[in-house]
């Protein structure tokens, strides 16, 4: 850089005095800077980054790269162009420095190609060359100052190519960070939305996809169209009951609505038999859903404690109905809950069978999978239990009290959703 | 107050007991020997619940029994026998030649009244106390 400082100084006053206004001005960034002549726009473009970067980090001392790259726009094509658009707007404290600083680009360019081929930079280069090489043509002490010249030209050519290499190494970090960035959230993103990316993964460790269950990539496909669908029913239901539409017709979707949440119990079925453990885990629902996880799903009684309150008015004879049907579920559930607790006994003593430490478990483990085939019933028999539930629930409520519980649940999943989706990108604090 | 009916453990069932399960102690678990006493303990026992040894399901079934105030009779399956009560069972069903009842299988009143399916569907209906009480298996 000070090879080049000294080229500059070489052209004669008119650049010393540009380069002390820029001093005076680039001290406010604490950035040594130095303007070169026209055919130099390319070095200007990499400096212009350089100075945005360090200025960016002093204004900014707690952001990290990944904040740097949010501003920047930096794409090859985005270099050829005008350097006042390296920053967005969202940083207008950095976009009055940038502004000048590019207005200064601006001032010195002559075509403001970046893939200027070398050949043309040396056609200018030597247009120079020519121009301080006239003053010294035909005299004899133009051998020395031949040799000056020489030696600044291949100067010159080495500052261009190192600057040129410098500039090409950027613009790869650059993409690649940005594009680590997307990928980044896409992959956040996906597993906010429970995709299976590979059996020993649990969601909170990032890593490579193994091998995919095909079971489950049909049930995470499935569901994803199940939700779809769900949430089309829900606006359906809402805009059915404030049309007060006939019964007849409220009834049709009613029975949709319930053949919907069988199909469910279904698909989670199949999946069961495909991979319980992954079932189990709930990676198919989303992080607030995960929370009330009761083998494999919703409990029936803590549903019913939402829908009751929605469903008024109720007879007295619904209400009691309602009552010893939550009654019900819960002694179903408690049963089912002590018979999941048996089996985690049964398992720990058949994994930890023998002598632990002796290195060898062949015998135990071969015990234990046949032990895990009850986890499957589990599932089962709790989906069982929803799906007997919802039923009484439908025979206990009118028509329309049934349309509004199936729409009062839709909509309770939604939020649940959506309070997934809120925590997903909540702002993260700094570190 | 209705208690289930006491069947002494024979020898040699050598299985430890669960730890832990002090519910367990509480109803009488046995081996069945000779075909004949599965026909018996059928009719005996107001409800009775067959199961294989550590199923947990037939535990679902029991606890949730025992929460309705019945006191059911367990009468577990082993291995080695397995064959011979579901032969037993097979007949007193009716002759349905398909291996006998999936376990675990609970009889009401002498007669199959089903698996954990069923007891649970017809609880939440709110079939199951009357049909309990109906054969004396609850007094309320």
């Amino acid at each position: 850089m000070w090879g080049l400082l000294g080229f500059v100084h070489s052209r004669g006053v008119f650049n010393c005095i540009l380069l002390q206004n820029l001093f005076d001005y680039v001290e406010e960034l604490a950035l040594v800077t130095y303007v070169v002549s026209d055919l130099s726009f390319v070095s200007s473009r990499i400096f212009t980054l350089h100075l945005f970067r360090t200025a960016f980090y002093k204004c900014n001392p707690n952001h990290s790269d990944n904040d740097l790259s949010d501003y920047l726009t930096i794409s090859p094509e985005s270099m050829n162009t005008s350097s006042t658009q390296y920053v967005t707007t969202r940083t207008m404290g950095m976009y009055e420095p940038i502004h000048h600083i590019g207005m200064w680009g601006e001032n010195f360019k002559t075509n403001g190609c970046l893939t200027t081929s070398p050949s043309t930079i040396l056609e200018d280069d030597t247009k120079l060359d020519n121009q301080s090489e006239d003053t010294s043509h035909g005299t004899p002490e133009s051998k020395p100052v031949d040799k000056i010249q020489r030696r600044l030209v291949q100067n010159r050519e080495a500052a261009r190519k190192s600057r040129l290499r410098k500039k090409a190494y950027i613009q790869q970090l650059e993409t690649s960070r940005l594009k680590l960035i997307q990928i980044e959230s896409e992959l956040e993103r996906a597993r906010q939305q429970g995709v299976y990316v590979g059996g020993g993964l649990d969601g909170s460790s990032l890593g490579f996809p193994g091998a995919v269950n095909s079971g489950i990539a049909t049930f995470e496909m499935e569901y994803g169209h199940w939700v779809d669908e769900q949430n089309r029913q829900v606006c359906e239901l809402r805009t059915a009951l404030h049309a007060h539409i006939t019964d007849v017709d409220l009834r049709i979707l009613v029975d949709n609505g319930m053949t919907h949440y069988f199909d469910l119990f279904r698909m989670k079925a199949s999946a069961a038999k495909a991979d319980v453990f992954y079932l189990m885990s709930g990676m198919w629902r989303t992080s607030a859903e995960r929370f009330f996880l009761w083998i494999g799903g919703f409990r029936p009684s803590e549903l019913l404690k939402v829908l009751v309150t929605q469903l008024d008015p109720l007879t007295d004879q619904q209400l009691l109905d309602v009552c010893n049907l939550k009654q019900s579920c819960q002694q179903a559930e408690d049963a089912l809950s002590q018979g999941m607790d048996r089996l985690q006994q049964i398992l720990t003593e058949t994994i930890a069978g023998g002598q632990l430490g002796e290195g060898s478990y062949i015998s135990q483990m071969s015990n234990a999978i046949e032990k895990l085939d009850a986890l499957v019933s589990f599932v089962n028999q709790a989906d069982h239990l929803r799906q007997e539930t919802l039923q009484q629930m439908s025979r206990i409520l009118t028509i329309r009290q049934a349309a509004r519980g199936l729409l009062a649940l839709g909509e309770y999943f939604q939020r649940l959703r959506a309070l997934s989706s809120l925590w997903a990108t909540r702002p993260c604090k700094p570190a | 107050m209705p208690h289930g009916t006491i069947f002494p453990a024979t020898v040699g069932r050598g299985r430890p007991s669960s730890i832990g399960g002090e519910a367990e102690t509480a109803e009488e678990a046995v081996r069945g020997g000779d075909g004949g006493s599965v026909r018996s303990k059928v009719s005996e026992n107001a409800v009775i619940v067959f199961g294989k040894h550590g199923c947990c399901m037939c535990h679902v079934v029991k606890r949730l029994l025992l929460v309705l105030g019945v006191n059911p009779a367990v009468f577990e399956v082993n291995d080695d026998d397995e064959a011979e009560v579901f032969a037993e069972l097979s007949a007193i069903v009716g002759g349905i030649d398909d291996g006998g009842p999936q376990l675990p299988a609970v009889f009401v009143g002498g007669k199959l009244f089903g698996g954990l399916d069923r007891v649970m569907s017809t609880h939440i209906t709110g079939e199951l106390v009357p049909i309990l009480k109906k054969a004396g298996a609850l007094w309320l």
